[in-house]
């Protein structure tokens, strides 16, 4: 407590000058949206292999505007975001520059940039969370979903949200626009009500009866079920099952938590230092088993209460592809009103 | 002020020419319908809320009103998306009262039973009406104690009943007031972000920032904040125009002071009943609610978690508030002045500021910060070989620039006030015996005015306090506020972990309905 206090006390002094023009050789300055649980035992593991010491600014939406406002004279080195529009979206406004460490290569082609602007560092996939008293299916598709049988029975949050986004982009990579276009009209017509709320929320649904099926990404079920601050998450969780959608198909749809190096990063050296270690074995773990993702180097195992959940195969849609088409689902978003809920 | 609005115009206008306006025309139309509806709903609930307990506390006398005179402005202390957020967990399925319907009927999910989706939008204009009524109540309240009652008296000797005298003679005489009350309301439900994102209602604030933040339209999102500032500088001219006719009618001297009817049996308790639900449901659930939540997850996460994040907002506080009481005090010793450098007319304008969503603000701000900037660590690198860095964009300087702008308006009317009722005897005293300006404003402005100040200062501080949507795109990246902390847990559904800094906010809010109490209700309008 008094450790909190006088760090704020000193984050207070500092209010007012400017960033700290932190350059020095060993340091790495890091402007994250991951949140300060994850990322510390990272960050700690860096500093004892590297020496280097990391800056971390836990910033929340609009990080890539910031970004992009404080130009040449940000002191950003490295960016750790979530969600591969983030992660193009970066690219295509310059904010990048290539990562050049060999550790690269650990990462599937599908979850990185063929120029190296950004990399996959942790998996999540988007799955069904179904009702466990009122759903019998063991296996579904995404196609599934616009089938009469769900008609009133889904629920997701906003289809302009991110996750959204990626999951309708890679629709429209896989099966082309027009029959995204009919599938996310079905599906709109089939949510039991008007999309609101965020990803937990939705399982909160599940329980309370008024959902049968949600779209979630996987690891909340691992925050839920461990949530000790407020442990009636843990029955929103236990009301319901994991399904991998199009596990035996094509695969089901990921999406990637990442990072790049800054186009003006002024200790690029470290940040490619970084990545390096974001990458390695024991860092990966560290992904796995403190947020239930699923590690991006594949000779990584997850954590043992994922698998407990099924098994992913991953839908092997390159990510590049997928946010080629993310203009169109945020399109498709709008012009179905997607989030008015079901108009038939 | 003029900085952030041009800028959205210049990049609005950029979009339209590169042919990107796809989005206007698709999302607009629903932006607009959601956006008006919500507008009307909180504006008639709030008119009606505010205008029958205003009437009631002012006209008649039931158990408890001294009370709930001064308690009926508490819900001005519960920010919107506080008032969102306890209001989803009380009526949630979790919360105690779908509890209390399962465990009475025996019912399991809510298949087995029907409860109203307060995720709605009906249901946000409900929730938002029910904090922010106090705007019409407190001008209703302060017109009722101006007006005089002679009319009231004369309908009542003529043998009307108080029913019919209020829709006769109360309602219509009171509809300036109610337009005063009900725009500044519409304006909050404008600025709001965190609830609207809440409650799913696609509002023009959460669209602007669903296009800036998630889909990276920089020019689709000025294109709704110019429509959005449009939109708002209608609602001005309505209340200007109500305004108008309020000078007007404060203007007469004949005063009669009203008189307070006695009401017996179930008349006294209707109107005890009335002001109670209001009390309760503005300010007893929310405040219930983030109490009970906070003490349920009181773990030192949440203490600590509420210091590094107080410590902040308070500095913010109270460096965003005395730049703004200082550029207010400025203001009024110009407006009240034989003339100064600025034209009145400017600083009409610049009070005009808080009518701007803090939203719009912040997507106005941040790239011409980004470029001065620039520019400033150009010129010093040039001159002195040195780069200062991110002074403006990367400092608290840019919060309190949009602070200075949101709030002006509350501590230029206060001071602006304060003169008025001083006078210039003074002044001018001074002014012949030969003292400069700064004399006169060490020597005879900052003591006489010294409560006005004092007050308009704890008005800003608070407001800072509550802000949440410019704070949360413009803070130092690292730096989290109350509000900010508070927004983010509740967006991944972790909302009773910030029960604390929550109840934080609210706490702080209070102070100046405790200070107002005193001298009597009304600073706030």
């Amino acid at each position: 407590m008094k450790a909190t206090l006088l760090a704020s006390l000193l984050v207070g002094t500092t209010l007012f000058t400017a960033v700290p023009a932190f350059a020095q050789s060993g340091e790495v300055n890091i402007y994250s949206y991951r949140e300060q649980a994850l990322l510390q035992p990272l960050l700690d593991g860096f500093a004892e292999e590297t020496g280097i010491r990391a800056n971390v600014l836990y910033a929340g939406d609009g990080l890539l505007e910031r970004l992009e406002a404080e130009g040449e004279l940000s002191p950003a080195d490295v960016v750790l975001t979530v969600d591969i529009g983030n992660l193009v979206g970066a690219e295509e406004r310059g904010l990048t520059q290539p990562i050049t460490t060999d550790a690269l290569e650990r990462v599937p082609a599908a979850f990185r940039d063929s120029d190296g602007a950004w990399t996959a560092l942790s998996l999540r996939a988007r799955v069904f969370y179904v009702s466990k008293d009122r759903v019998d299916a063991e296996t579904l598709t995404y196609a599934d979903l616009a089938t009469e049988e769900w008609d009133g029975r889904i629920c997701t949050r906003p289809g302009d949200h991110v996750y959204n986004i990626g999951l309708i982009a890679q629709r429209i990579a896989a099966t082309g626009l027009e029959e995204t276009r009919e599938w996310l009209t079905a599906v709109r017509d089939n949510l039991a009500f008007a999309p609101t709320g965020n990803d937990r929320g939705q399982v909160k649904s599940i329980l309370d009866g008024t959902c049968d099926l949600a779209i979630v990404n996987t690891y909340y079920m691992g925050a839920m079920l461990n949530n000790e601050a407020e442990p009636e998450q843990k029955d929103w969780a236990n009301a319901a099952r994991i399904v991998y959608p199009d596990a035996e198909g094509e695969g089901t749809q990921v999406n990637v938590a990442g990072g790049f190096i800054a186009a003006h990063a002024p200790n690029a050296a470290n940040a490619n230092a970084l990545i390096e270690y974001l990458l390695s074995d024991e860092a990966q773990q560290i992904y796995a088993d403190t947020n239930y993702e699923y590690p991006v180097v594949p000779s990584v195992s997850p954590a043992e209460l994922t698998l407990s959940w099924g098994t992913l195969n991953a839908s092997q849609i390159p990510l590049e592809e997928v946010a080629a088409h993310r203009a169109e689902a945020a399109q498709l978003v709008d012009e179905l009103r997607f989030n008015e809920g079901p108009q038939d | 002020m003029g900085l952030p609005v041009l800028w959205l115009a210049a990049g609005a206008i950029d979009a339209a020419l590169a042919g990107s306006n796809g989005l206007s025309a698709t999302m607009l139309p629903t932006a607009l319908r959601e956006t008006a509806l919500l507008m009307a709903w909180v504006g008639a609930i709030t008119s009606v809320l505010g205008l029958v307990s205003a009437w009631l506390v002012t006209h008649y006398s039931f158990p408890l009103r001294r009370l709930f005179e001064w308690a009926l402005i508490l819900p001005l202390a519960v920010p919107t998306y506080l008032a969102a957020y306890t209001y989803v967990e009380f009526l949630d399925f979790t919360g105690p009262i779908q509890q209390a319907v399962r465990a009475l009927t025996g019912a399991a999910t809510l298949r087995d039973y029907w409860f109203p989706n307060i995720r709605t939008n009906t249901g946000a204009a409900i929730v938002l009406s029910l904090v922010l009524y106090p705007y019409v109540y407190v001008a209703c309240r302060a017109f009722f104690l101006m007006q005089s009652a002679s009319l009231n008296i004369a309908a009542r000797t003529l043998g009307a009943s108080g029913l019919r005298t209020f829709f006769s003679i109360t309602l219509p005489l009171s509809r300036p007031a109610i337009v005063v009350g009900a725009t500044l309301a519409m304006m909050e439900v404008v600025n709001d972000l965190g609830a609207v994102q809440y409650f799913g209602v696609n509002s023009l604030t959460a669209i602007i920032y669903s296009t800036w933040i998630n889909r990276g339209n920089f020019g689709g999102a000025a294109q709704l904040a110019v429509t959005i500032v449009l939109i708002i500088g209608v609602l001005i001219l309505a209340e200007q125009w109500a305004r108008r006719n309020r000078v007007y009618l404060s203007s007469r001297d004949s005063r009669v002071p009203p008189v307070r009817e006695a009401l017996r049996g179930a008349r006294a308790w209707g109107a005890f009943g009335f002001c109670a639900l209001l009390l309760v449901a503005g300010f007893g659930i929310p405040f219930g609610q983030l109490t009970y939540s906070a003490l349920r997850t009181l773990r030192p996460e949440a203490v600590a978690l509420t210091i590094s994040a107080g410590v902040p907002t308070i500095m913010l506080g109270c460096v965003g508030g005395l730049l703004t009481v200082a550029i207010g005090l400025f203001a009024a010793r110009q407006s009240n002045g034989p003339g100064g450098p600025v034209p009145r007319g400017a600083i009409r304008l610049a009070t005009l500021g808080y009518a701007i969503p803090g939203t719009v603000l912040a997507l106005g701000l941040l790239q011409p910060l980004g470029l001065a900037d620039l520019w400033i660590n150009r010129a010093t690198m040039a001159a002195f070989d040195w780069r200062p860095g991110l002074i403006l964009s990367g400092s608290m300087i840019a919060l309190c620039y949009v602070y200075a702008i949101r709030f002006l308006a509350v501590s230029h009317s206060t001071l602006d006030a304060a003169m008025r009722k001083r006078g210039r005897s003074m002044l001018d005293a001074g002014s012949v015996l030969g003292a400069s300006r700064w004399r006169l404003l060490w020597r005879i402005d900052l003591p006489t005015l010294s409560p006005a100040i004092l007050s308009a200062a704890t008005l800003v501080f608070v407001e800072i306090v509550k802000e949440l949507p410019a704070t949360l795109l413009l803070r130092p990246l690292g730096i989290d506020t109350l509000a900010t902390v508070v927004f983010a847990r509740a967006n991944v559904s972790l909302f009773a972990e910030a029960a604390l800094p929550a109840l934080a906010i609210v706490l702080i809010g209070l102070i100046p309905v405790v200070l107002a109490t005193r001298p009597g209700i009304g600073r706030k309008v």
